[in-house]
């Protein structure tokens, strides 16, 4: 019987606490039909509070377990070699609705003082009326005609960049903040992984992990 | 008919200067990475709607009450609330902009001072907060 295993680990896990995490659990696998339910509840080790929120799972840990309990399968793996597994209560991560609400209003009234900041900083009432004079001769107190399509502009820009209009329509692209925010977790995750190496690593000298 | 042209001119050139300050804003902020640490702060990943609905009406509310004198007659204690906040937001764009720019990093590396990372952190909080303060009590005119 053909005994090699393919395998490829998934980027990000979350689990409840102290649950066991199995080999099903972290990676997507391929290999005969009577081995890979087998393989897929193969547990690899058990979250403990002391690991904390994060942790990682080592390729090589893996790779270590499944030749324990069969010495002779041959791993194939594809993609990262690492998981990140976030230990979540209920396994899920649920956003913190009051602190949502606080950063939307942060947002609300920091964005408006931070236009107002502008206009202040620009002068811009005097130039909208200079505009006005430039372009009518006229030169009037309030000019409204410039003023109600400007703040239908600063809207349209602002949608325009995060690229909401014509979303549905037009493509599927994600807008520039939905990147920002994917590179900024990238950044996150690639940081907690080369810490926990670390600590890993220093661990080694006294007990092995797993 | 002089008369309509001039008027269409204008609010063309309304709407122009409006788009481009408008995305300019948007993609200040977004260079700052002010959102994506909110985002990871309140764990609300896949949700930036909140976020972009937030800063788009902030926006086109006090811009509008700026330029058309909106005002609401609320008490003088209401001001709280909107002061505390805007002092959160301008706080966390000062404190991007020098993430962004590196210098504490670079300071504390050249100086061989990574270990005391947080009390230069603390420091310059501390310092941003004692010059805000004197300057509005003391400083500026009554």
């Amino acid at each position: 019987m053909d005994q090699t295993i393919y395998l490829r680990l998934r980027r990000r896990i979350v689990v409840p606490p102290e649950a066991e995490i199995t080999l099903g659990d972290v990676a997507v696998l391929e290999t005969g039909p009577a081995l890979k339910e087998r393989l897929a509840s193969l547990p690899l080790l058990r979250v403990k509070p002391a690991d904390g929120s994060l942790l990682v799972i080592d390729m090589l840990l893996i790779v270590r377990k499944i030749r324990e309990a069969w010495p002779d399968a041959v791993v194939e793996t594809f993609g990262e070699p690492h998981v990140l597994v976030e230990v979540a209560d209920g396994g899920k991560v649920k956003p913190r609705r009051a602190l949502l609400v606080v950063a939307w209003l942060v947002l609300f009234f920091g964005s408006g003082m931070t236009i107002i900041n502008f206009h202040a900083d620009v002068d811009m009432p005097e130039v909208q009326k200079r505009i006005t004079e430039l372009m009518t001769g006229k030169r009037e107190w309030h000019p409204w005609l410039f003023q109600i399509p400007y703040s239908l502009g600063l809207g349209l820009g602002m949608l325009l960049f995060f690229n909401r209009l014509f979303r549905r329509r037009l493509n599927d692209e994600p807008n520039p903040l939905e990147v920002e925010m994917f590179m900024y977790q990238e950044n996150v995750n690639h940081y907690v992984i080369t810490e926990e190496y670390r600590k890993q690593h220093d661990a080694e000298g006294g007990r092995r992990r797993a | 008919m002089r008369e309509l042209l001039g008027g269409i001119g204008l609010a063309v050139a309304g709407l122009a200067g409006g788009v481009a300050v408008g995305s300019a804003f948007v993609a200040l902020l977004i260079v700052l990475d002010v959102v994506p640490r909110l985002v990871q702060l309140t764990r609300a990943y896949r949700r930036s709607a909140v976020f972009e609905s937030a800063l788009l009406l902030g926006t086109l509310y006090w811009s509008s009450a700026d330029l058309f004198r909106w005002v609401t007659p609320l008490p003088r204690l209401s001001l709280l609330l909107p002061s505390a906040l805007s002092g959160i937001f301008v706080g966390m764009m000062a404190a991007a902009l020098t993430e962004v720019l590196n210098v504490i990093p670079i300071f504390a590396k050249r100086l061989g001072l990574d270990r005391f990372l947080f009390a230069l952190l603390i420091a310059m909080v501390l310092g941003k907060m004692a010059g805000s303060i004197v300057d509005w009590l003391l400083l500026q005119p009554k």
